[in-house]
């Protein structure tokens, strides 16, 4: 089903051009204690028409991540390094204004939680109407906004007529629904879902995510899906970054990510899901806990849970290296990544 | 949410004759019979007083007395004033009953406006030295003797400075042998202004009807703006006794502005933590995220929700507003209900007291039923459910 | 890699928090302790917690401050009158002192408190005074005199009485009058609150409606009837202050307070061992709800302060002297609008209400800010 009205249109894609490209993004909140590392030197792009992943422990710093590519971070954060470049334009550069109107009109977000987006005394419809308001003012009637904002319903499952409720009136996978209809009202080139599914049961989940898939790929929109659930984020996206205590430690395709991780962290993270169908086997237990981003390890950031570190990691922090076939891996010891299981199971 | 409001109605009716007949507890309590205090009175004769006691029924037994007097009170009929005599209460009250709604509502309306605004502000300002400055001055003025916070009022702009008249309604020498009742104009203004408010809230209700696009409906809604404010500044200063109305207004001014100052202190505090609550939901992030403008995110979504529990919070504060009348009309010499409290409680005029305490009740009343149906109408979760 | 065999996993034991194994002679000293110095300890702790929040709050410390000053003020008074002063002088109600002022005599009066008009001087001394001469008349009420025999450091009022006496006076008054209501407040609402939470059913119902009606009742106008009929005191005003506002909306918050405590485990638990209900309220219930109540008792000192105030500047009181009937002596007399020029009869009175009713509001806020974490700044 397309969506075109007045300036909104399905676009063509280049697959190979960039559309955002993140290039080594250091982020840091400041607080009394004193500077919590949370973006370390993270580098990915996300092409035209791509879905990309990111996975990680809560507090790994996806969620960082992605209010830093929107700017939405609070005010104690700082932004130390890096660039944000959105077709080209570094977003880091701009001013708040500029930064302003950028916003959902070029990306969107669709919230963790999201049901909670909603603000409980304006109607459904009339918040979805505001961005139509900001972002082109003047240029359509009340009319046509209407019928804009039907079918963008229409486009995820919801009858026209719920734009009049409130959102009290709307069940917890409508709501959902909902905030995926308000992403989409300005057409934008990317949205970044952060936890689009968590607190759904896992039917609605399937449906919104085929839904999200499916308009994707009609609009031509690139997206980026942040979760802690593996199995969710496999499905989806083309390609998947892991990322652990503010580092990306992993990235590549997801066919070759998922099947053959070749970061211990990865590794470990990617294959604690047990198998239905495969042979009987023990679970590998990640012992320990994520550090304190207040005073991270020194070299390697995984290095104290990690059962191949050695000296050199404590010492040398190892950059994320091309390994063939657009796959990446941060570790000094990535070929014996598949020796892992038989070391553990020792 | 009619069935609700009539359900409230109904309670609140319970618990006024409830109160009502606190009130005329009150009243047996005094010592003597009310009739006694007449005999001093050496302007009424003795048959009079006779049939006065008949009239009042006191002749009866009380629990008759006691029904009595509450169908009376229903019925508008409140006895008759001592120090008045041989007005009666009802149409004492009557006539300076006005004065002070008028005090009331415009403190309130300013106290609500400048608390409001200046909370909503100062916690979208996120701290700094004029905040601690705000709270402190708002602290200060919430609890601050009032009697004396009126004299110093009256004093620095009454006396001092001169710019507004020391007391009393109108000024005695300008109305001298003009042609018009200082009652009857102060009654035309009122009914001026809401005559204006009713075509205001009818044109913004037209207007959301036949508006078809955004900046249509903001140019519709600045002129109407325009239109009814000034028509009504317009209307009155064509008006051949805009002098006489202009000092009425004038006289306003000092006693309306200071119950307001006292009274906003807690407003702004209130709407201060509301917001500061209200700015850590969810959707206050997701309006950032849409790209909407900080003074949209401030007034549209922050602040509509922070009036939730200020408007709650209003109804405390009538108690307050009430009895800060009672105070202002005492200072300031204004010839509302309040003064004509203290007035009857000095010489002892009972039946009087015993009715402004009643109509006192009445108001407080009406204010807690207008917040009630406020509150529903600002928060559709109570209304739809 | 080998399958089919469950293969053994290392794993420590989960150490037991708190309690090492071999410490079994404190874990039986901590069983023998009696629960009341176990509570004593854990409030002790929880105090010194809370002492030190409310410590960085600098209006709150502040306020307790200003508390202690006025406290002092209270306490001087009686010593200064068994002491330095003489009763016939300084008594606040009753002493008297025509203090000797001297004025310039002239044709007209633009300062009359160091001017006196020519006629009036000849009047009161002797027929032969002439403009431009210094008389000295016994006057009240009398500007500040530092010096002397009997210094009046705020002046006199209008019937002879020191100032500064009365001011030091009525802070016991105001002490006396605060304690009172706040503490008949909180004792009712406290009960209202934890009654109505527990039983809940119509006695809830029934205490709600009366509530409601508390709270519809504006309370100045109805003191101001009731002083028509009744001739209040202190104490008497004290408890119908500490009633009016107990029924009312504090008993409605202190009732959600309690409900919050009630539905938690540990009331379950005191029912099912045995408890009557009165004790569960009483042991349970109430302690966790006096925080709260605390906290209202602060704001109900600044509120019975104010209506004290206001009602004696009425005149409608029967005290003998409080900070408002100071007041009220001054526009009695007529002095009020007087400005500057009588500025002693004015000022120290009204900034004394003022400042004690702000001392106790922002201490409650403080409170407030350790009790609800949520007001805290970020």
């Amino acid at each position: 089903m397309t969506i075109s009205v007045a300036n909104l249109e399905t676009r063509q894609v280049d697959p190979t051009k960039p559309l955002l490209e993140v290039d080594r993004l250091v982020m840091h909140y400041k607080i009394k204690a004193g500077e919590v590392s949370a973006v370390e030197d993270v580098t990915f792009t996300v092409h035209q028409g791509e879905a990309v992943g990111l996975v990680g422990e809560s507090g790994c710093g996806k969620t960082s991540v992605a209010l830093s590519l929107m700017r939405l971070l609070p005010n104690n954060a700082e932004y130390v390094s890096g660039q944000i470049r959105l077709d080209g334009e570094d977003l880091l550069q701009l001013t708040d204004e500029e930064m302003r109107t950028r916003r959902w009109k070029d990306i969107a977000m669709v919230f963790q939680g999201a049901m909670n987006s909603w603000n409980p005394v304006y109607r459904v419809g009339d918040q979805i109407r505001e961005v139509l308001d900001t972002h082109f003012r003047g240029q359509m009637t009340y009319e046509q906004q209407r019928e804009h904002m039907e079918r963008l319903f229409a486009a995820v499952g919801l009858p026209g007529e719920m734009l009049d409720r409130y959102p009290h009136e709307f069940s917890g996978g409508m709501r959902q629904r909902a905030v995926i209809a308000m992403a989409l009202a300005c057409s934008p080139q990317l949205i970044i879902a952060d936890e689009p599914t968590t607190a759904l049961d896992v039917i609605v989940q399937d449906q919104i995510l085929k839904e999200l898939k499916r308009i994707q790929t009609e609009l031509g929109m690139s997206i980026i899906y942040i979760s802690h659930d593996i199995a969710v984020i496999a499905e989806v996206t083309d390609s998947l970054g892991v990322m652990y205590a503010g580092k990306l430690v992993e990235y590549g395709p997801t066919t070759e990510v998922f099947a053959r991780p070749k970061h211990p962290y990865a590794y470990l993270l990617l294959k604690s899901t047990p198998s239905i169908t495969g042979p009987r086997r023990q679970l590998a237990p990640l012992e320990g806990e994520p550090p304190d981003l207040l005073a991270p390890p020194t070299g390697c950031r995984f290095h104290p849970r990690c059962p191949f570190a050695t000296e050199r990691c404590a010492i040398e922090e190892p950059p994320l290296a091309d390994i063939g076939g657009g796959h990446r891996v941060a570790c000094w010891h990535w070929e014996q990544v598949p020796d892992l299981e038989e070391a553990l199971l020792r | 949410m009619i069935r609700f409001l009539a359900r409230r109605l109904v309670q609140m009716a319970l618990l006024f004759v409830v109160f009502l007949s606190i009130v005329w507890l009150l009243l047996q309590a005094m010592p003597g019979d009310i009739s006694d205090t007449l005999v001093g009175n050496p302007d009424i004769p003795r048959e009079v007083r006779f049939e006065l006691r008949q009239r009042l029924g006191l002749d009866q037994p009380l629990h008759i007395q006691y029904i009595t007097y509450i169908t009376n009170f229903f019925r508008g009929e409140m006895g008759v004033s001592f120090s008045r005599y041989p007005a009666d209460v009802s149409t004492v009250i009557w006539q300076h009953l006005p004065r002070t709604i008028v005090l009331f509502l415009t403190a309130t309306v300013f106290a609500f406006w400048l608390g409001f605004k200046s909370g909503k502000l100062i916690a979208w300002g996120r701290g700094g030295r004029s905040e601690q400055a705000f709270i402190l001055g708002g602290v200060f003025l919430q609890t601050v003797f009032y009697p004396w916070f009126a004299i110093v009022m009256m004093w620095v702009f009454g006396f001092y400075l001169g710019w507004f008249p020391i007391s009393r309604f109108i000024d005695a020498r300008l109305w001298q042998g003009s042609p018009y009742d200082a009652n009857d104009l102060f009654e035309q203004m009122i009914l001026s202004t809401l005559l204006v408010t009713v075509v205001y809230v009818v044109g913004r209700v037209l207007i959301k009807r036949f508006a078809t696009t955004v900046t249509m409906e903001a140019r519709l809604r600045q002129a109407l703006v325009l239109v009814t404010v000034g028509g009504l500044i317009l209307f009155w200063y064509l008006h051949p006794a805009r002098t006489y109305v202009a000092d009425i207004a004038h006289h306003t001014v000092l006693p309306v502005v200071t119950l307001g100052l006292v009274t906003f202190g807690a407003t702004m505090l209130l709407t201060r933590s509301a917001m500061l609550e209200t700015l850590g939901e969810d959707y206050i992030l997701t309006a950032r995220a849409k790209g909407l403008p900080d003074r949209v995110i401030r007034d549209r979504h922050a602040a509509r929700n922070a009036m939730l529990p200020v408007t709650t919070s209003l109804v405390l504060s009538l108690a307050f507003v009430i009895g800060g009348g009672i105070v202002t009309e005492s200072v300031f010499s204004w010839p509302g209900t309040g003064q004509l409290l203290l007035q009857a409680v000095m010489v002892s005029d009972i039946p009087l007291a015993a009715g402004i305490l009643a109509v006192t009740g009445v108001l407080a009343l009406v204010g807690h039923l207008v917040a009630d149906v406020l509150y529903t109408v600002l928060d559709p979760r109570i209304r739809i459910t | 890699m080998t399958l089919g065999e469950p293969t053994q996993v290392q794993q420590e034991e989960p150490q037991p928090v708190g309690i090492e194994p071999s410490d079994s002679a404190a874990a039986a000293e901590l069983v023998r302790t009696p629960m009341w110095r176990v509570r004593l300890r854990l409030f002790r702790r929880s105090f010194a917690r809370n002492w030190a929040l409310f410590r960085e709050n600098k209006m709150g410390m502040f306020g307790l401050v200003l508390i202690g000053i006025f406290a002092l003020m209270a306490i001087i008074h009686p010593i200064l009158m068994s002491t330095v002063w003489d009763p016939k002088v300084y008594d606040p109600v009753t002493g008297y002192d025509a203090v000797l002022t001297e004025y310039e005599v002239v044709e007209e009066v633009t300062d009359p408190t160091t001017q006196i008009e020519v006629s009036e001087a000849r009047i009161k001394l002797n027929p032969t005074i002439k403009v431009g001469d210094t008389v000295r008349i016994p006057a009240q009420p009398a500007p500040p005199t530092w010096t002397g025999e009997n210094p009046h450091y705020l002046g006199t009022d209008p019937q002879g009485r020191d100032i500064l006496s009365q001011l030091l006076y009525s802070t016991r008054a105001a002490f006396f009058l605060g304690a009172v209501a706040a503490l008949t407040t909180v004792i009712i609402a406290t009960t209202v609150g934890s009654v109505a939470a527990y039983f809940g059913g119509w006695i809830d119902g029934g205490l709600m409606r009366f509530a409601d009606l508390i709270l519809l009742m504006p309370l100045l106008p109805l003191l101001i009837v009731m002083s028509a009929a009744f001739d209040i005191n202190m104490v008497m005003l004290g408890v119908l202050i500490g009633i009016l506002n107990g029924f009312g909306g504090v008993a409605i918050v202190l009732k959600s307070q309690a409900l919050s405590i009630k539905v938690k485990a540990y009331i379950d638990a005191a029912k099912v061992a045995g408890g009557g209900d009165w004790h569960v309220i009483f042991r349970h219930i109430v302690p966790n709800v006096l925080p709260l109540s605390f906290l209202y008792m602060m704001f109900g000192v600044t509120e019975a302060i104010a209506i004290e105030a206001t009602l004696s500047f009425f005149g409608l009181l029967n005290v003998p002297m409080t900070w408002g009937v100071m007041i009220n002596t001054a526009q009695a007399n007529g002095y009020l609008l007087s400005g500057t020029q009588y500025w002693w009869l004015l000022f120290p009175a009204g900034l004394a209400v003022t400042f004690l009713a702000f001392a106790f509001f922002i201490v409650g806020r403080g409170m407030d800010e350790v009790i609800n974490p949520r007001l805290r700044a970020r």
